[in-house]
């Protein structure tokens, strides 16, 4: 083979790769990083959006042996993995501080009337390559903000089926994006396809009478007018339980659920 | 023939007489074989589900070269290696078309080029539209179609092609069993994408059988796209199988070769599939059944041409010398 045919060949192989590899384009620069009170948007989890009396309040429990956190192998991504140094477990069913964390409980049924969309925004953070909170609520057509607090990349794409799908990026450190969803919609799974492991579930309601369990298990979800109302509890693992609950003027009503392993 | 051939006699940009140039040969052969890695590569992005961890395109995260962590990892790395493959058939295309005699060659090489093209852009519509399956399934059999006009390409500027020996008389019927068993393997690839990109894939959960039964009980479009997957299969094998038989019955070892290797393949084909559910679609055998599905499409067609172009067919009876009485003395 001759010098010039080697830098034929050299030259048919190599050019692609240095075109692929030409380095990053310079992009705008990202959004300032929200200000940490005043801006910051309302928190939904373990905790719907209404205010005043508890209205309804209960608590999950969990019965059984909860399987064992599942291990996450983080080393696809060397700066997810040096966030986690003592390794990234998941406990999927976490009843850890004496009742069932992180299940979604709403009004499904009997709600009558519309309610005023905030127009605060809800935050889906991710930091240290998993979502924050884990369950998120909003209200159809609330806003929700997106947020990337991780020195790494990752893409946002909640997978619905009632609400359009979509897929968004977020390469830099402190970029947002905000999206809404107009449709109620229980839940939305939403994943990372960068990192597989990284899980998150979205639950859209048309109405502000909704929770999410704290460590200890309990809700509370307030300022539900009187009647009677179907209350369901949903969890990504355990899925959904359902129980009548009326709510008299003045008085609080309790739902408990009980889950079994 | 060009009809420009009076007027210049040496220069490589001159469409004279077919002959051998074993650059662009070269070129054709690496072409076909960065699109096998390249297939490879792209049934890598399926098997760890990282089709969408690149959200835009036809940048990557509105960069070049994205931080390859990852599913970035294997859908970035699929954008470069068709990168090379388009950068490989542009150059071929070009080159084909300035030096090539024959105009049905110059016709495939530019055929090449509008396919990669357009593999490029249902590639960037499968990401932007979130995997729809249509365009993902058009993505995977036009990834077959590429591969097959590569190979024509790069076996029409073989010596093989350009000089061929005289050519023998198929009487074992070798074209008619290896064009057969090129159809039957598309086909069966076609189903295969469309079992992969529906996610039916676990749809029958046990191997060889199907729910415990030969033919499965349930008859839903999943199950359904599978058992005719598996269905498919055997139709490959014995079309496969059909094919070296017929070969060794010709005794011409340039096709007992290729189709002993080929039924090797299929073989090993069948294994893959058999580990791709076991394995509940591990990453290694699922990637590599897809990779060897376009491997045995590539050496049917192959055989394909090759029977074409170096046999020729058994005259029928009607053509068959009749013997002539001989005269009584």
């Amino acid at each position: 083979m001759s010098i010039r045919s080697s830098l034929a060949v050299i030259a048919l192989v190599g050019l692609p790769l240095l075109a692929c590899g030409g380095g990053a384009k310079e992009e705008a620069a990202p959004p300032p990083a929200p200000a940490a009170s005043a801006a910051a948007p309302a928190a939904s989890a373990g905790g719907g959006a209404t205010t005043g009396a508890p209205s309804i309040s209960g608590k999950i429990s969990f019965e059984g042996t909860a399987p064992a956190p599942e291990k996450i192998k983080t080393s696809a991504d060397p700066k997810c993995q040096a966030m986690h140094p003592q390794g990234l477990e998941r406990q999927t069913v976490d009843a850890s501080g004496g009742g069932l964390k992180d299940v979604l409980v709403y009004v499904k049924s009997g709600v009558s009337g519309s309610y005023p969309v905030p127009t605060e925004p809800v935050l889906l953070d991710q930091k240290g390559c998993m979502y924050h909170p884990h369950i998120i609520t909003v209200q159809a057509g609330q806003p929700l903000k997106i947020r990337n607090s991780d020195d790494t990349l990752h893409n946002i794409h909640p997978r619905p089926t009632t609400n359009p799908e979509f897929n968004i990026g977020q390469p830099r450190q402190g970029m947002e994006s905000t999206k809404t969803f107009e449709k109620p919609e229980v839940p939305i799974p939403v994943g990372c396809d960068v990192h597989p492991w990284m899980r998150s579930y979205i639950a859209v309601l048309n109405h502000p009478f909704f929770a999410v369990t704290k460590e200890d298990g309990t809700y509370e979800i307030k300022g539900l007018p009187a009647g009677e109302y179907e209350i369901e509890a949903w969890h990504e693992k355990l899925k959904t339980q359902t129980q009548k609950v009326t709510v008299k003027d003045g008085e609080k009503a309790k739902a408990d659920f009980s889950y079994k392993s | 023939m060009s009809g420009r051939s009076g007027s210049v006699s040496s220069s490589t940009t001159f469409r004279d007489a077919p002959r051998f140039d074993p650059w662009r040969h070269r070129l054709g052969v690496a072409t076909a074989a960065a699109t096998l890695v390249l297939i490879f590569v792209g049934g890598l992005v399926t098997s760890t589900g990282s089709g969408l961890s690149v959200p835009d395109w036809p940048l990557s995260y509105g960069m070049l070269m994205p931080p390859m962590v990852g599913g970035v990892f294997y859908e970035h790395s699929h954008r470069m290696v068709a990168s090379l493959v388009g950068f490989l058939t542009l150059v071929l295309a070009v080159w084909t078309a300035r030096a090539e005699a024959r105009a049905g060659v110059r016709r495939l090489a530019w055929a090449a080029l509008a396919a990669v093209v357009a593999q490029g852009v249902l590639g960037g519509l499968t990401v932007i539209y979130l995997l729809p399956t249509p365009v993902s399934v058009a993505h995977a059999c036009l990834a077959q179609t590429f591969f097959c006009i590569t190979i024509a390409l790069a076996y029409s500027t073989s010596r093989e092609w350009l000089a061929p020996p005289a050519k023998t008389i198929d009487a074992s019927g070798v074209r008619g069993a290896a064009l057969a068993a090129a159809v039957v393997v598309y086909v069966q690839l076609a189903i295969g994408a469309v079992m992969r990109h529906i996610g039916a894939g676990l749809a029958i959960p046990d191997f060889p059988l199907s729910f415990g039964r030969v033919v499965p009980p349930v008859a839903t479009a999943p199950v359904l796209v599978h058992f005719a997957h598996r269905v498919g299969a055997l139709a490959v094998l014995l079309a496969v199988s059909v094919f070296f038989l017929r070969a060794r019955r010709a005794g011409d070892p340039r096709f007992v070769r290729l189709a002993a290797a080929l039924l090797g393949l299929v073989v090993f084909q069948i294994a893959l599939g058999a580990a791709t559910v076991l394995t509940t679609k591990a990453v290694t055998p699922t990637t590599l059944h897809v990779a060897t599905g376009a491997a045995i499409l590539g050496g049917c067609w192959l055989a394909t041409l090759r029977s074409f172009r170096l046999l020729r067919p058994a005259p029928s009876v009607a053509e068959a010398p009749v013997a002539q009485p001989v005269p009584q003395s």
